[in-house]
Order: C-alpha cells, then sequence, then structure tokens
C-alpha cells in the first residue's frame, strides 16, 4: 500500500519541532526557573585593565539590607585549571588584576538590586600598572609581563614544508600583504547566566546554565568543587545563542556555584549585557603578515604567514583563543587552493584584555578571508580576472582525497562546481560589463567571492576532545520513541535533525520521536556541541541507534508475521512483508507487545526496546565547501557600504533538512556582514574597553542583511549518512566575499582590504588619498 | 543593569507636574518617553531619588495650529509626527526627521519634548529644530515663556530651563512661500546614534530665490549647531549648482565635531559637506516649478 519513498524524512524541509514553544514564547530560558529563596549574585568587575589590588572593604557592602555574603578571593580560593601555560585564572582576583570586567568581588544577595546597590560599597585600592595592549610590544615584554612568572608569548611554532624556500625564491613574482582582524565577540541573544540549587538532603548540586557541552560543565564544576562527578547535575535548558562563546567555562559558575553549597540555597547570576561584552569570550584579534610567490599564469606557489595572535590576559581551559584562531586560520590557509608550499610561524600573547576564546568559525573567517584576498591580490598585480585566477589554482574533482601542505586530508567536495554555480547565479560576465558602465556614471559597484573550506566534525575542538557521541532510543509501549543525546544545542534544530534520522529507521513519523538533551540525568555522555560536530557525529549517533531498534523491531515483526527477516519492511508506522502489504502488524502494536506482551516475544528475546549506540566518524575530519557571492555598492562620498545582492552556493554532503541548513547559512552571513562592517571590541591605549553597549558595538539588522539566495550540492561524506557539518562555513566564508567586494568596487582608486571591520571614514580616506595622488600625479 | 531605587510619581495635570518639579528639585528627573532616561538609570549613569511621569498629562499631546504657529505638545511621540501626512508640506522636516530617529520601537515611545530637554548632541530633534527655526515653550510656577531653539541648548545633557521648568511644547512658524527640506543622517547600521547628520530647510521667494535657510548639525558638537555661514550665503540666491557648491562647503565652518567611535573629527567635516551639497541638490529639485513664473 505504501506509496511514500524511503527516506521520507532525511532531505525534507520538515518544520522545525521546537519552534512551536520557541515563537510562542513558551520555551523556558535559564532565568525563566524561578525558586522559592533564590539568591542573585553580582559581581564587581575591574574597572582598570592592569592594577594590583592594595585592599578591597566590604564593610560597607554587608550592612546593605538583604545582603547574605560578600566574597572575593579570600572566601573563594578556587583558580581555574592553569595547564598548560602555568596561567590560571582565580574565579574572582587575587591580588592584581588583568583586564577591564574582570570579577573582583561578587554579592550575594536576596534580590539583584540589592546585590547592585551593594556592588557600588565596596571600596577596592588600586595601585595601577602600565596595561600591556599591543600584541606587537607584548611579544617582546613590553611594556611588561601580563604574569609576573612568565613572558608575554607562551606559544610559538612554525611549520616549513620542505623544499619551501627553494619554491618561494624561484618563483617569478612576489608580494606581500598584512592583514589586521579586530576583536569581536558572537554576541549571543541570552547572555549567559546560571542558577544552581543545593539539595541539602543528598548533597547533590543541581546546576542550570546556558551551555554547548553538558557533560563538560558537569566535569570541570565537580573537579573545581572537590564533588565527585555523580553529586552534579547539569541541566541546560533552552539556549539562546552560543556561537562558541556558551562552549567556555567561565569563573562566575564556579562562584554561583560555590555559593549555593555554602550558603544552602538556590543561587542565580544572569549577566548583563555589558557584562556580556566585558567578559564572554572574546575572538578574532591577530595580525597575518603574509607573502605570496606566483608565477605569470596566477598560480600561486608559495605561502608565507607569521601571525599574531592575542589572546586576552588568560587561556581558557581547554581552548585558548588566539591558539585555535592561529591554527585554524594557517591550517586551512590554502583554502581550496593547490598550494603546494607554506611556511607558517606563530606566536601567541597575554595581554591586558579579557580572554579569547572561540567564536563560529574560530581562525576560519581570518584564514578564508587572508586565502581569498591573496588571490584577488595577485590577480590585480597581473592584471587578470579574479574567477580566471581561482580556476587556475583550484584544486579538481581528480585530486580527492587532496592532501595540503598543512597536513590535511579533503574528502571530496565540489569546489569548482560551487565556484560556475554562484557566478551563473549572477551571471557574471553581464556583472562585469554593467560594473563598467556604473563606474563610468560614478557608481562604485564591487563583487567579491569566497570560495571556502569548512572543516567539521574534527575530534578536538572547543567542545572538547570526545570523539564521539551517544544516542539511547526508548520506544515506549505507545510507540513514541524518546531520544535523549549528549549534543548541546543553542537553536540549531537538533531535535527536529534528529527526529529525521531516527523516523527514516523506524518508518514512524517524525513527531513520533522526542529528542531530549542538555539534562546529564538523562543523557548519554557526551561531548557537546561545537565544531560542526553535532550534525555528522551526533546525527551519525542517531543513524546507528536507529538501526539497532529497526533490527530488534524487524526481528519481532519476523516473528509474528511469520516471515523472514530480510523481507521485513518498516514505513508509515507499520511493518509488513516485501510485495504482500496485507501482511502486516503497527509498529505501536510491535511496541506494546515487547513491553506487555512478552509471552509472545521470539524466544531468547529481552523484553523492551531500548538501545544505546556511540559513533565516531572514520576520518578525522569532513570537509564541506561552497561559495559565497557578494555584491556590494560603496558609497565613495560618505564610506557607506550596502551589500545589493548575495549568493551561496553550499556543499555540506547529504542534507538532513535543507530549511535548517539554510537558516545556519543565513545567520552565518549575518554575522559575516556584521565582522566585515561593522563589529569591533575596541581597546583604549589604557586598556578600558570603550564598546560595552550594543550602541557602540554595532550588530546588523535585518536592514543591513540582504535577501541571500542559496543553492546546495551534495557531495557524501564517507560518515554515516554522508552529512558534513556546516555550522561555521557560512561565518567563514562571509567576511572574506564582503571585504572582497568592498575591494573591487574600490579598485579604480586602488583599495584593497586588509583590515576587518571596514570603517567607513577608513573607505572615504582611501577614496580621497588616491584622488589627491592622482591630482598630484 | 538594575536601577537604584526611586520614588515614583505620575501627576496628572500640567499644575501638579510643575508643583512636585518644583519640590524636588534637582533630586528629580521627569520621565517622558524613557527612552535615554531608563537605560541611564540601567546604568546606573542616573540615580534620581524621583522619577516624575508625565505621561499621564492630556494637555502635553497632539499638536494644533493657531495664527500660522503650529505648537506641538511636548509629548507627541516621534512616531506620531513621523507619520503625520497632514504636517508634510507645510513642516516637511518633521516627519523627514522623525523616521531616521533610532528604532520603530523607540520612535513609539519617545517624545520631541523629551528628545529636546535631554538634550543629547546625538539626538535628531535639535538639529531640525534649529532648520525649521523652532521655539521651545517653557512652563514653570510663574507661567510659560518661549525660547528660541538658538537659546536652548546650553552644553552637553544641558539646558536654558531653569530647574522648576518643564518642556511643554514646541512652536513652529508657518512658511509662507514655497518651502521644502532634507533631513540627512550616516549611521552605520539601522538604528544606530548619527555619526553625522544634517537639517535643511529653505524657503523661496516669489523670484525663486532663498528667503529664508536653517541648516542645523547633530553629533557635530557639544550642542546641536547652526550653520550659521552656509545659511547667510544662502540668502536671496537662486538654488543653483554653483550656489550650492559654495554653500555646501560653508557648512562645516560652524560645526565642532570630535573624534569619537563613529568617526574622526575631519571625516564629520566632511560628511557634512556631502550632506549639504546631496539635501541643496534635492531641495532645488524639488522646488523646481512650485514656484510662479519660473
Amino acid at each position: 500500500m505504501s506509496e511514500v519513498l524511503k527516506p521520507q524524512f532525511t532531505g525534507a524541509r520538515v518544520t522545525r519541532l521546537e519552534d512551536a514553544r520557541l515563537l510562542r514564547g513558551q520555551a523556558r530560558y535559564v532565568d525563566d526557573f524561578e525558586y522559592p529563596g533564590t539568591l542573585e549574585v553580582a559581581f564587581l568587575r575591574s574597572n582598570r585593565a592592569a592594577a594590583r589590588i592594595q585592599s578591597v572593604d566590604v564593610t560597607e557592602a554587608l550592612a546593605v539590607p538583604g545582603v547574605k555574603a560578600v566574597w572575593t578571593f579570600a572566601d573563594c580560593p578556587i583558580t581555574l585549571p592553569d595547564r598548560p601555560f602555568q596561567v590560571g585564572q582565580p574565579v574572582l582576583a587575587r591580588d592584581e588584576v588583568r583586564f577591564v570586567g574582570e570579577p573582583v568581588a561578587a554579592v550575594i544577595a536576596d534580590s539583584r538590586y540589592r546585590a547592585e546597590d551593594a556592588v557600588e560599597k565596596i571600596r577596592v585600592q588600586y595601585e595601577p600598572l602600565p596595561a600591556v595592549v599591543d600584541s606587537r610590544a607584548a611579544l617582546a615584554d613590553q611594556p611588561r609581563r601580563v604574569h609576573e612568572h612568565r613572558p608575554n608569548r607562551f606559544l610559538h611554532k612554525t611549520h616549513v614544508t620542505d623544499g619551501f624556500n627553494e619554491a618561494f625564491q624561484s618563483a617569478p613574482h612576489h608580494l606581500e600583504l598584512t592583514f589586521r582582524w579586530n576583536r569581536q565577540t558572537g554576541v549571543t541573544m541570552e547572555t549567559r547566566g546560571c542558577l544552581a540549587l543545593p539539595d541539602p538532603v543528598s548533597g547533590r548540586l543541581t546546576v542550570y546554565a546556558g551551555h554547548q557541552s553538558p557533560h563538560g560543565l558537569r566535569g570541570m564544576l565537580a573537579r573545581l568543587l572537590k564533588l565527585p562527578e555523580h553529586q552534579v547535575r547539569v541541566v541546560v535548558p533552552e539556549v539562546g545563542g552560543g556561537f562558541g562563546i556558551k562552549a567556555m567555562f567561565y569563573p562566575e559558575y564556579v562562584v554561583v556555584a560555590e555559593a549555593a553549597r555554602r550558603l544552602g540555597r538556590p543561587v542565580k547570576w544572569i549577566g548583563d549585557r555589558m557584562e556580556s561584552l566585558l567578559a564572554d569570550a572574546h575572538a578574532r584579534d591577530a595580525i597575518h603578515e603574509v607573502a605570496v610567490a606566483y608565477d605569470d599564469e596566477g598560480r600561486i606557489l608559495a605561502v608565507r604567514d607569521h601571525v599574531i595572535g592575542d589572546t586576552g590576559a588568560y587561556a581558557f581551559p581547554g581552548f585558548p583563543g588566539a591558539v585555535g584562531e592561529a591554527n585554524w586560520a594557517t591550517e586551512m590557509l590554502t583554502g581550496p587552493y593547490k598550494i603546494p608550499h607554506v611556511s607558517i610561524e606563530i606566536e601567541c600573547v597575554f595581554s591586558n584584555k579579557a580572554p579569547l576564546g572561540p567564536y563560529r568559525g574560530v581562525g576560519g573567517p581570518i584564514g578564508a578571508q587572508v586565502q581569498e584576498a591573496i588571490v584577488d591580490a595577485v590577480a590585480r598585480a597581473l592584471g587578470k580576472d579574479p574567477v580566471e585566477v581561482r580556476r587556475a589554482n583550484l584544486i579538481g574533482p581528480e585530486d580527492f582525497p587532496y592532501h595540503t601542505p598543512t597536513g590535511k586530508v579533503y574528502d571530496p567536495g565540489s569546489y569548482g562546481e560551487s565556484l560556475e554555480r554562484a557566478l551563473a547565479l549572477v551571471d557574471y560576465e553581464r556583472f562585469r560589463k554593467d560594473q563598467e558602465q556604473w563606474r563610468a556614471q560614478g557608481r562604485y559597484v564591487g563583487l567579491g567571492l569566497c570560495v571556502f573550506v569548512e572543516p567539521s566534525a574534527m575530534a578536538e575542538s572547543e567542545a572538547g576532545s570526545i570523539p564521539y557521541e551517544a544516542v539511547t532510543l526508548r520506544m515506549e509501549p505507545s510507540g513514541v520513541v524518546t531520544a535523549a543525546v549528549g549534543t548541546g544545542p543553542t537553536g540549531q534544530g537538533h531535535e527536529t535533525t534528529f527526529a529525521q534520522l531516527i523516523a527514516d529507521q523506524l518508518g514512524i513519523d517524525v513527531k513520533d520521536v522526542v529528542v531530549l538533551h542538555g539534562d546529564t540525568d538523562s543523557a548519554p555522555f557526551g561531548g557537546g556541541t561545537g565544531g560542526s560536530r553535532s550534525g555528522t557525529i551526533g546525527g551519525g549517533a542517531a543513524i546507528r541507534a536507529g538501526q539497532a531498534l529497526r533490527r530488534k523491531l524487524t526481528q519481532l515483526a519476523a516473528h509474528l508475521l511469520e516471515a523472514a527477516e530480510e523481507d521485513i519492511r518498516l514505513e508509515a508506522g507499520k511493518a509488513f512483508v516485501a510485495g504482500v502489504p496485507a501482511r502486516s502488524i503497527t509498529i505501536r502494536d510491535l511496541a506494546r507487545t515487547a513491553y506487555t506482551d512478552v509471552a509472545r516475544l521470539p524466544e531468547g528475546m529481552q523484553p523492551g526496546l531500548e538501545v544505546v549506540a556511540r559513533y565516531q566518524p572514520p576520518g578525522a575530519a569532513t570537509y564541506s565547501n561552497g561559495t559565497h557571492l557578494a555584491v556590494v555598492e560603496v558609497d565613495v562620498e560618505t564610506g557607506f557600504v550596502k551589500v545589493l545582492d548575495y549568493v551561496v552556493v553550499n556543499d555540506c554532503g547529504v542534507l538532513v533538512n535543507p530549511m535548517i541548513v539554510e537558516g545556519q547559512i543565513h545567520g552565518g552571513v549575518a554575522q559575516g556582514i556584521g565582522s566585515a562592517l561593522l563589529e569591533e571590541l575596541r581597546y583604549d591605549e589604557n586598556g578600558q574597553l570603550t564598546t560595552t553597549s550594543l550602541m557602540d558595538y554595532l550588530l546588523p539588522t535585518a536592514e543591513d542583511v540582504p535577501r541571500m539566495r542559496v543553492e546546495h550540492i551534495q557531495t557524501p561524506s564517507a560518515s554515516e549518512g554522508g552529512i558534513k557539518g556546516m555550522g561555521e562555513g557560512s561565518l567563514i566564508a562571509a567576511p572574506g566575499a564582503i571585504a572582497a567586494a568592498v575591494s573591487d568596487a574600490l579598485a579604480p582608486f586602488g583599495v584593497f582590504v586588509t583590515e576587518l571591520p571596514i570603517r567607513p571614514q577608513q573607505i572615504v580616506a582611501w577614496v580621497q588619498a588616491a584622488k589627491t595622488e592622482a591630482q598630484a600625479g | 543593569m538594575f536601577p537604584n531605587a526611586f520614588e515614583y510619581e505620575a501627576p496628572t495635570s500640567l499644575d501638579d507636574a510643575i508643583r512636585l518639579i518644583r519640590e524636588h528639585g534637582y533630586d528629580a528627573k521627569v520621565l517622558a518617553g524613557g527612552q535615554s532616561l531608563l537605560p541611564m538609570m540601567k546604568l546606573r549613569i542616573a540615580a534620581p531619588a524621583v522619577l516624575i511621569d508625565i505621561n499621564g498629562i492630556d494637555e502635553l499631546k497632539g499638536w494644533r495650529e493657531v495664527d500660522g504657529t503650529l505648537r506641538i505638545g511636548a509629548m507627541t511621540r516621534h512616531a506620531e509626527l513621523e507619520h503625520a501626512r497632514e504636517l508634510a508640506d507645510s513642516f516637511p522636516l518633521l516627519s523627514r526627521t522623525a523616521r531616521w530617529i533610532a528604532d520603530p520601537l523607540i520612535r513609539n515611545r519617545g517624545t520631541i519634548g523629551g528628545s529636546l530637554a535631554h538634550a543629547d548632541p546625538g539626538a535628531d530633534w535639535g538639529a531640525a529644530m534649529l532648520a525649521a527655526g523652532a521655539r521651545i515653550e517653557a512652563r514653570g510656577p510663574e507661567g510659560s515663556r518661549l525660547i528660541p531653539v538658538d537659546e536652548f541648548f546650553v552644553d552637553t545633557f544641558a539646558t536654558s530651563l531653569n530647574e522648576d521648568e518643564l518642556v511643554v511644547a514646541v512652536h513652529i512658524d508657518k512658511p509662507t512661500g514655497p518651502v521644502a527640506a532634507r533631513y540627512m543622517k550616516l549611521e552605520r547600521k539601522a538604528g544606530d546614534f548619527a555619526i553625522a547628520a544634517l537639517g535643511v530647510q529653505v524657503e523661496l521667494d516669489s523670484n525663486g530665490r532663498v528667503a529664508k535657510a536653517g541648516i542645523g548639525m547633530c553629533a557635530c558638537g557639544p550642542i546641536p549647531l547652526r550653520a550659521t555661514k552656509a545659511e547667510a550665503a544662502l540668502i536671496g540666491q537662486p538654488l543653483t549648482d554653483e550656489t550650492i557648491k559654495t554653500v555646501s562647503r560653508l557648512v562645516p565652518e560652524d560645526a565642532d565635531p570630535t573624534d569619537d567611535l563613529r568617526g574622526s573629527a575631519e571625516y564629520k567635516r566632511d560628511l557634512l559637506r556631502v550632506f549639504a551639497s546631496r539635501a541643496l541638490h534635492e531641495i532645488a529639485e524639488e522646488l523646481k516649478g512650485k514656484v510662479g513664473g519660473q
């Protein structure tokens, strides 16, 4: 009877199951959980970038009505792990403050209002120290060491391919460029926060937190509070965006949990926006000094990259941001191009700025912009079309598996195909003709490309180094499936995606799969969400678990229908004999039988329908790819950039839900526009952060983001289901595409963008300088 | 982001409001739309002991025209002026400015009187009111007085209002000749404060020459500033390309911008020139054919 083609749900635009509650405002975030008697925390944060703490007087603060405790480091002497750089952040500053926003003291009171009143009454005596804010000076320990006991440079490494020098020196042409990315952060709509509930009977601590890695958070809390791991339960409810920021472990969580334990009361802290901009993980902040060797045809023969990364005052446990940024940017430096030789040098330093951590794409956006700018610069130097130079350098279908000069192995992708398709979507030849005419009219329109490669589903990421994921599946007697997963979604739609994969294995409706996540009491141990691993690794585990449950259902159905197992089909809520659809039993009846009519089970079969499966992909990573194409217009009198058109051709292997994939792309492009044109955390020369509200840290709004056209190519991975990760590619590619488009628009003035974000006044200055020069010449 | 404790008063008549303002003096802050005051309180930059909420005073709402003068109540919301089609012909700067203020949510709550009294040099109404030649009506215990807008702004966040006075209305004379206006603003993203902005209003005489000109500059000094030299250069001139070029170059001469996160002083001056040129060209185009016999 069933006409349904398999798979029914994988690849379909299934409406997100989570959206009903999210869009109706019924979803519950950390701050929505209210328990009687909850105390609230407000932190006093350092207003100095670098200073010795001479004294902290909390007398007046303690006298504020409703205040239960005021803590400094002496009251909560816990330090985050200091390996491998011998620098651990005290959860409350100890003797010295090292960045503006560093927690110095915590007030625990019966309301946040009173806690904030008390914060105003804490008196701190600081002895100012010179702030380390310039990364080049920091390298030479100027003006001083951020941590007295060790040099500022905490990482120095090089990677040079054999034969680099000869290849570089013998090349006919060379060019040099220095790129600079300023500090940015992955502003989440929901700020960070946590709520800790002690259970006086069991001594157990339950911690609610918006976090990407529930088990990772549990492990770290247990370790620092010296509790056995089973005595800590982490519950991650709805999370309003993570972007890597919420994969990190922060000092505030320790203070809140410790306060709950010691005071025997629920304790809550919700960061405000200023705290968020001061002390959420920052990102980017790197300099790339690049030299390129190339031939007459535009073939790039060798690239040298010297990276200076500024990680701020402390290294986040497990993820020192500058190292993550520099590693990713340089490992992926050659992107989709066949560049045989690289010479890479990375230097990472401490400074008196907030700690750097992961933000969506980590070093990918910088690496991709450098990689594309190299190609565009070569094209411009040779007077060639940038598309021609790309074609001359691209890795072709015959090159897979492709070994990069940085030791990566690319699985098959559609590099050239995605480029050609993107060009066709805007009619590239026509665009170049129109562009000439517009320029003649004084309109400066440019087209920028970014052909990106996105590593995904690596064993190591900001979510930790757990290389597998687990899914527990339980089909209830009703036939409805409950799936528990260890990933930590922050809005990506895991509930829908995993339900699709599982429903297809079991032949049931997607709405009959309930996905649970985030509670360490019910979720199987997992690494969490980060590094675009959830779709590939978590999805693989979902498929494997579905297959295991399917085997048992098939076995049971074969027994009940008196047929061979290989003839049993599971589809549309029924098990039936292939070719004889009338010989069938509903899956619901199978489930009921498995639990309540166990006499009918085949000999040796255990009652119940419950499985757990773990999945680790075969490769070290799988590589998504695609092409972003941006068309922008630049007002050369005001410096204002408007994005006119935006095209994405994306290849993330087998699509589970194209609508969700497109949603990821839309969001990443929006963040990419912000990265390229708006977002900048600016420290002044004293190490003061001057962008502490969203009126100063500028995010793109709906008006700044164009309607974009997205197409898909599907080159399967070798992973289960052929899935590749794609959570970051759109933010990896978009800034480079926008930057390239601005460079292209301003080509008549000789402008080539190497610093992001691009400030309007910079554009006006470039154009005026070019005009002045032209007049002088 | 949690304000200090404060007392809250919500008078329903103007007399009550002025009595409360007099009673509490500088300890009190008047709450109109609250779109600047509340964020400042949440950041604890402002910590008034008493908040006097004037949203319940009907006398402060709406506008009317009397004897060739428009009187706009202080509690009129930006959004109301943005959408007031009946004012668009004679008072073109109102809608053209209002639509540039922040975002729709803020325009729905924020008020023209509150914005002027707050005296933020980055606010849009100050520059527009300079261009329109407005007068601010202030009411105190002794009654009302009209303050020319040029005398209203004293310094950043400071006005010539007395401690016990409240802005109750804005007065703008109705133009007698053909009039056109533009408000131009560069913001890095929608809803942002201006890098620089410019309000321009031009009224022609029967010969097609400029009879009245108003040019106000926003975010280019400690207070909204008038481009006096440029205005003088416009009077009596036809709006030719040559005039516009000359006048546009004069505009930045009366500006006093500083370097900040949004741009350098030099860049802001340049923007003013660009905006003046663009605004006057558009105004010239719009006024073509509006003058008899041309």
